[in-house]
């Protein structure tokens, strides 16, 4: 089964340990992941002022990709572009008058109305794998890893285009458990990560990490496993500024759902790019001798 | 433009041919090639051969040469400045070296002397860049692949191509440092085309025995220009740049040394003085003085500037007896007019025709044979085609090729042809081209030696303002190599030479002075200023409107 | 712009029976012979280049001109070089435009996307608006060709803006202000020198001619008479043209 990608411009560059690893588990599902030949930086944000149509000009030309490729359904691994491209999306079914204007400024590109599906790749393992084809291939089960799933905001909010209701999260924990690993919830499972306040307002975002990591710590768990690199960010790379100010504080090593799942489908680390993590994540993963296994 | 009725017209007499001469060219029944007499005689009619062309200079270092008029004419002219009015106690700028020229010889020098620790400044007529070194398209040779090449037979394919008049030490270097140059572009981010190993790719290129035509795609000057310029943007802090601004006189000093130039700022009209230790040529070719009326490849700059003011400081010139024209550049459509059309059409099959349909040469001659054939067809048997700016050329039939070679092959092999006729709105898979001989490279040049020295002390050459390295005749491929090579020789050697420089004395422009005096003895009588630093295209229904009569303010 | 002055003009004929056009130069109506370029129009009007002209070939980049038509909102561009005029055609040249450039040390660096964007923050305002890919008359997909360096694929932003000839027209209409020109030469220079895989053979013999493996046989040849030579030139073995790229000559004396 082939299916349009998009990885966005973090999973080529900064992100390469969500991007490689997510291609690489797909693959061994059986679905090829296959890079739209063509496409822009979604815009990174949503932007909610009313008359910024411009910066729907990009997320709506990466759906026009996606068309042009004759397909109808794209799969975004990153959070925030998923949110960026599914909301765009939203607008242009929905509001006639902007997708009008949007249409006749890019008169260079064919008309969009929304034709196109976009499938945050968590849903897709569900919906389209499902949870019982991805049980049978696991090599290497997370035995005994306990994970904390930080969902962060932009897989849930707004709800228009959450991949599930928020009061009833069930995807991350279906698929922790479906690798072999043991769930643990946590109260800052959908707080924000303080987002770009860390490098505009870094006291208030190391603040907002401690607390996270924090809560994560408290309800015991090893591990947070993320879905978004700004996300991982925040609270993988910046983890350090967290743990100087606060002495209480442990390390707890911060991973891509899709590193998680590459490892426990037997990929080893060599398709995990483990090096673009903070310090920890090897080590953690050695010493529960995850990485011999396979 | 398309082509108007009446060429629509004469392209049918061609269309009536075109079977019989395909079905001749698929059993090998070609025009004969001409023997090395018939050759000869017509030869007569390349412009290199017609005596009424040239004449000889009465005054300089190389009285008594014969060359073409019109370069003639730039060296029997008088200086753009009175000396008597340039105040050489203010200097403007001072540096180690001086680049005149920012096309690839004058960028690869200053490079140079600057990682030998020179101050350098670059004056350049247009921008930085605007230089034929930006027009090459087909490729640098180089022996690099020494299982079937080496330096040796790159000196006799140039040796050869040159008629074995070459300078053989000039030679020696060419093809000596040729392999580092590439190397040289390439840590410098030259991107030439290569295979998935990393091995570079090469062809052929007229008279050469081995594959060394190291190419970037179909722009490799374009790409070798804007690298070596951004990387001389990277050392601003020592290689400092005047645009707008040629050089219109050497400066001397008392010992007979060069010790600068006057820089003439096209915009302001001022003059400044630039007092260097060492002053490197890089100016380029003489297209645009249009030798014999000919349309030209070359840029909007190429007017000789460099020879004429060296000329005047005391150096010899050589090699100007011989100007290489592309026997096929665009005659029409006008806006496309001069542009070169390879030989790679003829190589694969293009027949040139006349006005009655006929093939009146083969199209694998030498490229001054071709180019004579198609002007003793065009001039003396009046069977030349004539294009609607009245001009003439005749017909290079590029249809044949998809008839040869199967359908779509003119529009595969030939991309950027088809694409700039197709946006004339002509299709030259079905229509054939119009084309005529165009000035291309101007063999000769100031005289230097193999460090780019020349006979006066302080000042270097380098690049296509130099005469010696292809003899009579350069080979495709070994101009780009030799803007390159001797660049980044004229480069170091100045940088030295400034090193070892410590008093500058007095300067002078007696050397202009006398100049004067020497045409007034050659009872040269003129109003002719050179250099001529830009084209006049002006049209006479505007000159003759153009009354004023002495420029005062802001109406010059 | 001064629209009542961009209304049809009507073709005449010049004594000579040349048909002729209108255009305006800035805004300043000139009749021009149809089917000149707009370079050569403009010297036919009576401008003399001292900018805004350059290879007269269509590579240089000194040339970009920007017009409208009458009664038609687009921005065209084009090479004044290349382009041929149209009655009405209202147009100005744009020789130069200020834009960015950072210097950078390229043998100091790595082939790290990082290295461009820390030099080029302005990447990452790209709003995709795409008006650099439509503004540029070398037909370059500019912003596919931004999108990939931001991707990090410099080979394909490469190969996507190779034919660049860097005349400035996509800064001039950029809204996230960029220099996109200048970002891509950077990248190329990095892609040429730091990712591309190196050429062994052309280090070999570039160390070959150090250790003077050629010296004789030069100093042979450069000592010989003109007739001589050319027995040993008329002599020298030709690589056939559809020759293999390891083709090997039979004789190897001078290799």
């Amino acid at each position: 089964m082939k299916i349009s990608y998009y990885p966005g411009c973090t999973l080529k560059t900064k992100a390469k340990n969500m991007d490689c690893p997510g291609v690489a588990a797909l693959n061994a599902l059986g679905v090829e992941l296959v890079e739209l030949p063509r496409w822009n930086c979604c815009g990174a944000v949503f932007s909610l002022a009313d008359d910024d149509l411009l910066h729907l000009l990009a997320p709506v030309r990466d759906l026009i990709r996606v068309v042009e490729q004759g397909d109808n359904k794209l799969v975004v691994a990153c959070s925030m572009c998923y949110n960026t491209l599914a909301r765009a999306n939203l607008l242009m079914r929905e509001n006639s008058e902007k997708r009008h204007t949007i249409n006749t400024f890019m008169e260079e590109e064919r008309d969009y109305n929304g034709e196109v599906e976009v499938v945050h790749l968590l849903s897709f393992l569900r919906d389209e794998i499902g949870w019982e084809k991805i049980r049978e291939s696991i090599k290497v089960p997370l035995r005994g890893l306990k994970i904390a799933p930080y969902y962060g905001c932009t897989l849930l909010r707004p709800q228009s285009v959450a991949i599930e209701p928020p009061e009833k999260r069930t995807l991350f924990k279906n698929l922790i458990e479906t690798m072999g690993a043991t769930v643990v919830d946590f109260p800052a499972s959908t707080d924000c990560c303080s987002s770009y306040q860390i490098l505009s307002n870094p006291d208030v975002g190391i603040e907002t990490v401690s607390k996270i990591l924090e809560s994560a710590e408290s309800w015991g768990a090893e591990a947070i496993v993320t879905s978004c690199p700004l996300c991982e960010y925040n609270l993988g790379k910046r983890q350090e500024d967290a743990l100087r100010k606060h002495d209480k504080l442990k390390a707890l090593p911060t991973f891509y759902f899709t590193q998680l799942l590459a490892i426990a489908l037997g990929l080893g680390a060599e398709v995990c790019n483990f090096e673009l993590n903070h310090n920890g994540v090897i080590r953690l993963m050695e010493s529960k001798k995850f990485l011999t296994a396979a | 433009m398309p082509y108007p009725q009446e060429l629509k017209e004469l392209i049918k007499v061609v269309e009536k041919t075109r079977s019989e001469r395909v079905t001749r060219k698929k059993k090998n029944e070609e025009v004969p090639f001409l023997s090395l007499e018939e050759r000869k005689k017509i030869l007569d009619y390349h412009p290199d051969f017609r005596e009424e062309g040239r004449r000889e200079i009465k005054v300089g270092p190389s009285k008594g040469y014969r060359i073409a008029h019109e370069m003639v004419d730039m060296l029997e002219a008088k200086s753009r400045v009175n000396p008597d009015l340039v105040d050489l106690s203010r200097v403007d700028y001072k540096t180690d070296v001086l680049v005149i020229g920012g096309g690839g010889a004058g960028t690869s020098a200053a490079l140079l002397a600057q990682e030998q620790g020179a101050k350098v400044i670059i004056a350049t007529k247009l921008r930085h860049g605007d230089a034929n070194t930006m027009m090459a398209e087909g490729g640098i040779q180089a022996a690099t692949k020494g299982w079937k090449d080496s330096p040796y037979y790159h000196y006799l394919d140039v040796m050869g191509g040159g008629h074995f008049k070459n300078i053989p030490d000039l030679v020696d270097t060419l093809v000596t440092e040729a392999p580092d140059v590439i190397l040289w572009l390439g840590k410098l981010g030259c991107n030439f085309s290569k295979f998935p190993d990393g091995t570079l790719k090469t062809l052929h290129g007229g008279g050469t025995c081995r594959k060394r035509m190291h190419y970037a795609a179909d722009i490799t000057g374009a790409e070798i220009m804007r690298t070596i310029r951004d990387e001389a943007r990277n050392r601003s802090q020592d290689i400092k740049v005047i645009e707008f601004s040629p050089a219109v006189e050497l400066i001397l000093n008392e010992n007979g040394e060069c010790a600068g130039a006057l820089l003439y700022n096209m915009e302001t009209e001022e003059y400044f003085i630039v007092k260097a230790k060492a002053v490197i040529m890089a100016t380029g070719g003489s297209g645009r003085l249009h030798i014999q009326n000919f349309m030209t490849t070359n840029h909007y700059g190429a007017t000789a500037d460099g020879i004429v003011i060296a000329y005047r400081a005391g150096v010899g010139i050589c090699f100007l007896h011989t100007v290489q024209y592309h026997p096929t550049g665009v005659v029409f459509p006008e806006q496309a007019e001069g542009i070169l059309i390879t030989e790679k059409f003829r190589g694969s099959g293009a027949n040139l025709i006349n006005i009655d349909g006929q093939q009146f040469v083969n199209e694998r001659e030498p490229r001054d044979v071709e180019s004579a054939a198609v002007i003793k067809e065009c001039v003396e048997k009046g069977r030349g085609v004539p294009t609607p700016t009245g001009k003439f050329g005749v017909w290079l039939d590029s249809p044949m090729i998809d008839t040869l070679s199967g359908e779509g092959t003119v529009e595969r092999e030939f991309p950027g042809k088809f694409i700039l006729y197709k946006r004339f709105g002509i299709d030259i898979s079905k229509e054939p081209m119009l084309i005529y001989p165009t000035l291309h490279y101007q063999n000769g040049g100031l005289e230097y030696k193999s460090k780019g020295e020349t006979t006066l002390p302080g000042l270097f050459v380098a690049g296509e303002a130099g005469g010696g390295v292809h003899g009579e005749n350069r080979l495709m491929g070994n101009s780009l190599l030799d803007i390159l090579v001797f660049g980044r020789i004229a480069g170091k050697n100045a940088a030295d030479y400034a090193k070892s420089r410590s008093d500058m004395g007095r300067l002078t422009l007696d050397h202009v002075r006398a100049y004067h005096k020497g045409l007034e003895e050659a009872d040269i009588q003129t109003d002719r200023v050179s250099p001529m630093l830009l084209p006049d295209y002006t049209l006479p229904h505007v000159k003759e409107r153009q009354l004023t009569s002495c420029y005062v303010g802001t109406l010059r | 712009m001064n629209t009542t002055d961009t209304t049809k003009g009507e073709s005449r004929e010049t004594t000579s029976g040349k048909e002729l056009v209108s255009i305006f130069v800035m805004g300043k109506k000139y009749e021009i012979p149809k089917n000149l370029t707009i370079m050569k129009a403009m010297e036919y009007a009576g401008y003399k280049y001292i900018r805004g002209c350059g290879c007269r070939g269509g590579i240089c980049g000194a040339c970009g001109t920007v017009y409208r038509k009458p009664g038609d909102y687009h921005i065209y561009v084009g090479l004044a070089c290349q382009t041929v005029v149209e009655d009405g055609m209202y147009l100005t040249q744009l020789p130069f435009f200020p834009a960015n450039r950072a210097t950078y040390n390229l043998e100091a660096m790595g082939s790290d996307p990082e290295e461009v964007y820390k030099k080029y923050p302005e990447l990452f305002r790209c709003v995709a608006c795409n008006a650099c890919t439509k503004v540029c008359p070398m037909d370059i997909s500019v912003m596919d060709y931004i999108s990939a360096i931001k991707q990090g694929d410099f080979e394909k932003a490469t190969e996507l803006s190779f034919d660049c000839i860097q005349c400035g027209l996509c800064t001039v209409r950029c809204m996230g202000e960029m220099s996109q020109y200048h970002i891509a030469q950077m990248v190329r220079r990095i892609t040429g020198s730091k990712i591309k895989p190196e050429s062994s053979h052309l280090k070999t013999m570039v160390d070959n001619i150090k250790t003077g493996r050629y010296t004789r046989a030069i100093t042979d040849i450069k000592s010989m008479s003109e007739d001589q030579l050319r027995k040993v030139y008329q002599a020298r073995e030709m690589e056939p043209s559809e020759a293999p790229e390891d083709w090997k000559p039979a004789d190897n004396t001078y290799l």
